[in-house]
């Protein structure tokens, strides 16, 4: 059987056999797939998530939240202070991602070599950027086609003299819709479901939808089975069925968070394992102009300044715009009652921008950590000190300052009770109001570490080539390799990391 | 770090103490009941009418500090659906049916410490149910739960509000009177025709 298989069409449990196993089908584990399939490696994905194309996305939030992110849209820390955003289809993050893409920077390549022994330099992952960005027509965007939603971000950071220019994208006769969200209507976004893995299939890959991994079997120093339970497309309850793999070499890509868990659920748990988990946790402010912005209209990312990532000894950051469509404004705009109702009847005027905190560099720094649920799905905790507070405060500040030098009326902050700027003088309210835990609004849309690459087998998980430290043919590629956070929106770099990695997985085959 | 799970276990445990003290009749003052409009599948009838006054109150309009630049937006827009007109706590249940079955224990335990009299006096509150509250009384407890050193309240407010607000903004027939036109119609008609459908 080849081609990509949903779980309704599998009637029996099966059992299979091929050279590789995948678990996870998103940017890592697409190219991985695909990497290996040009090689003549017989391939098999299994992706819990659904197989989705355009005739489903519909462009509405109450429909794709469910259907294509983890937790049917609701997954967050354990005590729900920061929301995580995270895909899951066939085709992972890259179905619902606002399509930005960087290459990694140079500096956070060097810290990993420096301080965790890692392989990685800019000439050595460079060819693997250059063949993403031409298989995804990653391209930088004209400033003629920035939205107002981002424009604002943008004026005003120029008004202020910081550092700001348009981004790159992954698209290819993008309308510029606004629905990247929600999966995108009209196959401009060159997500994995449309690249890597038609390309891993055309070469005789199989990709099994609905079909969650349980566990990894292994004992010694080897990987000997991979356990799925197949799901029914609709209701994501188990069928019954049964999917065994007993591959050569296991790669496992379910991105951060969901990777750890799965190596904890299979009782992998040396090493770092779902330790130091990152989040680039985001504060946002929103901000209220007098004519109408329509943020829920044109792409959603389309500038990004980087003026603030590197703040000394503090934690650096950078800004963003985010879309502003009804139902995740809902969710993020500060207070009930009329201050939200009243907030959320203004929604045309409301530009959002968005401060990413980059973790990860700090000495002593935890991050995140994933355990597991009753239910053995990843719970995580990340916990926030005064290193977030500093930078959540600069952050929201630089916002502030940002849209007040583009002309904005009024600004509010995501605080519990929200914090109103009107000129510079508020900005001493803004840094004094209170922090922590569901006292402001976090969220994340980037999700890296738990699975960390690095020599040190007490601080990581995988080697330097990503193999597993214990056990030999147990490889790791996605997000959740990353020692730290990027500095920039992750996408580009998991691709690109997964494709140099599958480079040692392919050697590994040839030994084997 | 205090959790959410370690939460409901450490209040419940609390109030139950001091119920046992001797405030049991305060406890055991009931739920307001609402008719349901369809067989529920996650709430019983009393968290079905928790969660429906929660969501009247989250989703409330009144007098807000509109800049005066843009007081003609708002007034422009169609008056807003009342929640129970959208059915927020119906779509609500409808949505939780799945849930975990750790995470459905919590948020009903949320949803009867939210609607208990004696927990109520305990943090300061009126001895009454929220759904027994007058809206006043709802929204000062709300803002309680908001802002409460106790990040477990905190926690549980933020539980119910995204709910409430998620189901109410996400059914297209709110989205007018936030100004939002939904997916454009030129936009529509292009997919509809890459479709081969009318």
């Amino acid at each position: 059987m080849s081609g990509i298989v949903r779980g309704d069409q599998v009637g029996k449990d099966l059992l299979v056999t091929p050279d590789v196993c995948i678990v996870g089908s998103g940017p890592g584990g697409a190219i991985v797939a695909s990497r290996l399939a040009e090689a003549g490696a017989r391939v098999v994905v299994l992706e819990e998530g659904g197989h989705h194309g355009k005739d489903e996305f519909d462009m509405q939030e109450a429909t794709a939240y469910p259907r294509l992110y983890q937790d049917r849209g609701n997954r967050a820390t354990a005590d729900l202070s920061i929301s995580v955003l995270q895909g899951r289809a066939v085709g992972g993050g890259t179905v619902v991602n606002w399509t930005t893409s960087f290459r990694t920077p140079d500096d956070v390549l060097a810290f990993w070599r420096d301080k965790e022994g890692a392989a990685l330099t800019p000439e050595v992952l460079r060819p693997h950027f250059e063949e993403v960005e031409r298989r995804l027509g990653i391209q930088k965007v004209d400033l003629e086609e920035v939205n107002a939603n981002n424009r604002a971000l943008y004026d005003g950071c120029k008004k202020l003299g910081w550092s700001v220019d348009t981004i790159s994208r992954n698209v290819r006769g993008c309308l510029r819709t606004g629905y990247c969200g929600m999966g995108c209507p009209v196959d401009a976004k060159q997500s994995a479901a449309l690249t890597y893995l038609p390309d891993a299939v055309s070469r005789g890959a199989t990709v099994y939808a609905d079909c969650r991994v349980r566990r990894i079997e292994w004992s010694g120093k080897r990987a000997h089975a991979v356990i799925g339970e197949v799901l029914h497309p609709g209701t994501q309850e188990q069928t019954g069925r049964t999917v065994r793999v007993e591959p050569r070499i296991v790669v496992v890509s379910g991105g951060a968070l969901n990777s750890p868990a799965l190596l904890l659920r299979s009782g992998l748990a040396q090493g770092a394992v779902g330790r130091k988990t990152w989040l680039h946790p985001a504060v946002a402010m929103l901000a209220l102009y007098r004519e109408p912005i329509e943020g829920f209209y044109g792409a959603p990312q389309s500038v990004a300044s980087h003026h603030f990532a590197q703040r000394g000894t503090d934690a650096g950051f950078f800004l963003e715009a985010a879309p502003v469509h009804p139902m995740l404004a809902g969710l993020a705009f500060p207070g009930f009652g009329p201050q939200m109702t009243g907030q959320m009847g203004l929604l045309p005027h409301v530009s959002v921008s968005v401060a990413l905190m980059i973790d990860g560099f700090g000495d002593g720094e935890e991050g995140g950590t994933v355990t597991l649920r009753p239910d053995g799905g990843p719970r995580l905790d990340y916990p926030q000190g005064p290193r977030h507070f500093e930078c959540f405060r600069a952050s929201m500040k630089a916002l502030a300052r940002a849209h007040l030098a583009n002309g904005a009326l009024r600004l509010s902050s995501l605080h519990v009770p929200a914090v109103t700027v009107t000129s510079e003088k508020d900005l001493a309210a803004l840094a004094a109001a209170p922090l922590g835990p569901n006292r402001c609004g976090v969220f994340t849309a980037h999700q890296m570490g738990g699975c960390r690459m690095g020599a040190d087998p007490a601080r990581s998980v995988v080697n330097p080539e990503l193999r597993h430290h214990f056990v030999e043919n147990l490889w790791v590629a996605d997000g959740s390799v990353f020692p730290t956070g990027l500095g920039v929106n992750p996408m580009e770099s998991i691709y690109a990391v997964s494709s140099w990695a599958a480079q040692h997985v392919r050697s590994a085959l040839a030994r084997a | 770090m205090e959790t959410r799970r370690g939460f409901l276990k450490k209040t419940l445990g609390g109030a139950a103490l001091l119920a046992a003290a001797g405030a049991v009749p305060l406890a055991l003052r009931k739920t307001q009941l609402r008719a349901a409009r369809q067989p529920l599948r996650f709430f019983t009838p009393a968290e079905y009418s928790v969660f429906a006054a929660v969501a009247e109150r989250v989703l409330a309009r009144g007098p807000w500090q509109v800049p005066p630049e843009l007081a003609g937006a708002l007034r422009s827009r169609p008056p807003a659906p009342a929640p129970s007109e959208v059915d927020v706590a119906g779509k609500a249940d409808a949505f939780l049916a799945p849930l975990d079955a750790a995470s459905a224990k919590e948020l009903k335990q949320l949803l009867a410490l939210f609607d208990n009299a004696l927990f109520s006096v305990l943090t300061g509150g009126p001895p009454r149910p929220f759904t027994r509250m007058s809206p006043v009384q709802q929204d000062e407890h709300l803002e309680r739960w908001a802002t409460s050193r106790m990040a477990v309240r905190r926690t549980g407010f933020q539980a119910l509000k995204r709910l409430s607000a998620a189901v109410y903004y996400g059914a297209p027939e709110t989205y007018a009177s936030v100004g939002y036109p939904g997916p454009p119609d030129e936009l529509v008609r292009t997919v509809n025709a890459a479709r081969g459908r009318p």
